[in-house]
């Protein structure tokens, strides 16, 4: 689903983010990609996204090389990839339905299937009660759950998450571990970057553990450090 | 994809509305902007209008002191043989006297003692082209006139061409500029509302939306607050033409200042679209210019 083949990027002139990295995510995962700030999580995060090319490398999601992918095709392969992250990106003159619809009016969706669908999915995150609410007067918990219901509201193959609870409390963090959960059992690809090493441990899925831009362990059932 | 004008459209209302400021802004410069390109085309318009019936009424006198009505008549038929002439009107000693008489009649003591045969007849020749004056002035040299006897403003119209084709040029080109200027400042204004949004395209591009989603809203902005302000200015444009006609023609009722040297409609048209080609054109290049960077 995810396959990064001997991919390095390179910032500037010598900041080495990537060192020939090898990767495989096959369709149905739930992996987690650990690491110490700076490690270059997020780095690979972005590369999914296509948001910038690697310097060396070749990426491919879903079967798709990325570096022939046209400027003008990258929103569609984004409409393939759900993302989530630590600071949610929610539209701010927008309430957490308008949030949620913006992601399917995008698509060109027809107005009748986006008023059924939307309520239903922020019914699945627990927030019927608050479709009308702008996102400052959501709780961060709150906001994060909606920008959730958005990364997932086509259902698309991926679901990609930066540091998803990276500004949230344990319990809620909790909260949003078992969504993301219940997202890859419906047969979607999760990739979760994070330091929550709490969730990590409890979750017990595929743990890659990165290390100054190199896969240092990789581990099936893994836990955040090396167990003993 | 299927193009969902209501969706755009109330996103674009949307967007004005919370940012109130920045479209106020936007609409004034448009507005202070049309109404000046406005004004120096109502300028240009009437000094080219002043400029055409002036050289309209150039005429060339003959006086003919002396001569008896059958010669005034003999020569006012030739005059009308001549292609560079449109018309010929002869006057005779008794209208000259009564038309000189109706011109100073606040000072009857001038012509208390005029004889008869003072004043001569004349043959008074419009010309189909005024650049032609030479050449009848010529004619009539040739009949036995002298320069004296004739009285055409042909150093006049020259030099009054001249003079007044670098007004309309320099006006035109002040136009210009002031619309170049225009573009600068309207386009300026969009830039920065994009700008203050940068954060909110960049979420969208990221939830999939493609270049035109992100664009179309804003380019509708642009477009309403084109229409908006460039309607307004135009409004005031063709206001301020009819106050200033109106004037005119009782306050400078020797300048020929006409209300029909301007057209009320295309003034109406070209400022308004105008307008409308800056705020859609402004606001497209802007947003592409920044989802390029992104
Ligand atoms: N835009 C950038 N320009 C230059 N260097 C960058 C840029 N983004 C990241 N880096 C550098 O690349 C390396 C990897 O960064 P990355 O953001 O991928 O780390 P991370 O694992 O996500 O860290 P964190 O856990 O703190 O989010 C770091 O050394 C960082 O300084
Ligand atoms: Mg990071």
């Amino acid at each position: 689903m995810i396959r990064f083949s001997n991919v390095t990027k390179v910032y500037g002139k010598d900041t080495v983010a990537l060192e020939r990295l090898n990767l495989e995510i096959d369709a149905g995962e739930f992996v987690f990609l650990v690491g110490a700030s700076g490690s270059g999580k997020s780095t690979m995060v972005r590369l999914i996204l296509k948001e910038m090319e690697p310097s060396a490398g070749a990426i491919f999601v879903n079967g798709t090389r990325l570096s022939s992918v046209p400027r003008r095709r990258i929103p569609r392969l984004r409409r393939d990839i759900g993302c989530v992250f630590q600071d949610f990106k929610l539209l701010p003159n927008k309430t957490a339905a308008e949030n949620v619809a913006y992601a399917m009016e995008v698509t060109g969706q027809r107005r009748r299937v986006i008023q059924t669908k939307v309520p239903q999915i922020l019914d699945l995150v627990g927030l019927s009660g608050k479709m009308d609410k702008f996102p400052e007067m959501l709780s961060g918990g709150e906001q994060q759950r909606v920008s959730i219901a958005r990364a997932f509201v086509s259902q698309p193959p991926i679901l990609v998450a930066d540091e998803p609870t990276g500004n949230l409390d344990p319990n809620t963090s909790v909260g949003i571990m078992q969504l993301l959960h219940r997202i890859n059992r419906t047969g979607t690809t999760v990739v979760v970057a994070t330091h929550d090493r709490e969730m990590v441990d409890v979750m017990r899925k595929r743990v890659v553990a990165l290390e100054e831009g190199r896969i240092v362990r990789d581990k099936v059932k893994g836990a955040y450090a090396d167990e003993v | 994809m299927r193009f969902n004008l209501g969706f755009f459209l109330s996103e674009a209302f949307k967007n004005i509305r919370l940012n109130l400021l920045m479209s106020i802004t936007a609409v004034t410069t448009t507005f202070i902007c049309i109404l000046v390109f406005g004004v120096g085309l109502l300028v240009s318009s009437h000094v080219e209008g002043i400029i055409g019936s002036v050289r309209e009424d150039v005429s060339v006198e003959v006086f003919m002191p002396g001569r008896g009505e059958e010669e005034v008549m003999a020569l006012e038929e030739k005059a009308n043989g001549w292609e560079e002439v449109a018309s010929v009107d002869r006057i005779s000693e008794e209208q000259a006297l009564a038309a000189f008489k109706d011109t100073f009649r606040e000072q009857p003591e001038l012509y208390e003692n005029l004889d008869r045969g003072v004043l001569p007849p004349s043959l008074q020749i419009q010309l189909t082209d005024p650049d032609m004056a030479d050449e009848v002035a010529g004619k009539l040299k040739a009949e036995g006139f002298t320069e004296e006897n004739l009285s055409y403003p042909q150093q006049t119209i020259q030099r009054l061409n001249s003079v007044t084709s670098y007004m309309i040029w320099g006006l035109y080109a002040a136009t210009v500029l002031f619309l170049i200027a225009s573009v600068l400042l309207i386009s300026n204004a969009i830039r920065l509302s994009i700008f203050a949004r940068r954060k909110e395209i960049e979420v969208m591009k990221l939830v999939g939306a493609s270049d035109s989603f992100v664009r179309t809203p804003f380019v509708l902005e642009g477009l309403i607050q084109g229409l908006l302000g460039a309607g307004l200015a135009a409004l005031t444009v063709v206001w301020l033409n009819f106050l200033f006609v109106d004037w005119s023609q009782e306050a400078l009722t020797f300048v020929p200042i006409s209300g029909t040297s301007v057209s009320t409609a295309s003034v109406l048209l070209v400022l308004v679209v105008v307008g409308v080609a800056i705020g859609v054109g402004g606001s497209f290049l802007s947003v592409t210019r920044f989802l390029r960077k992104i």
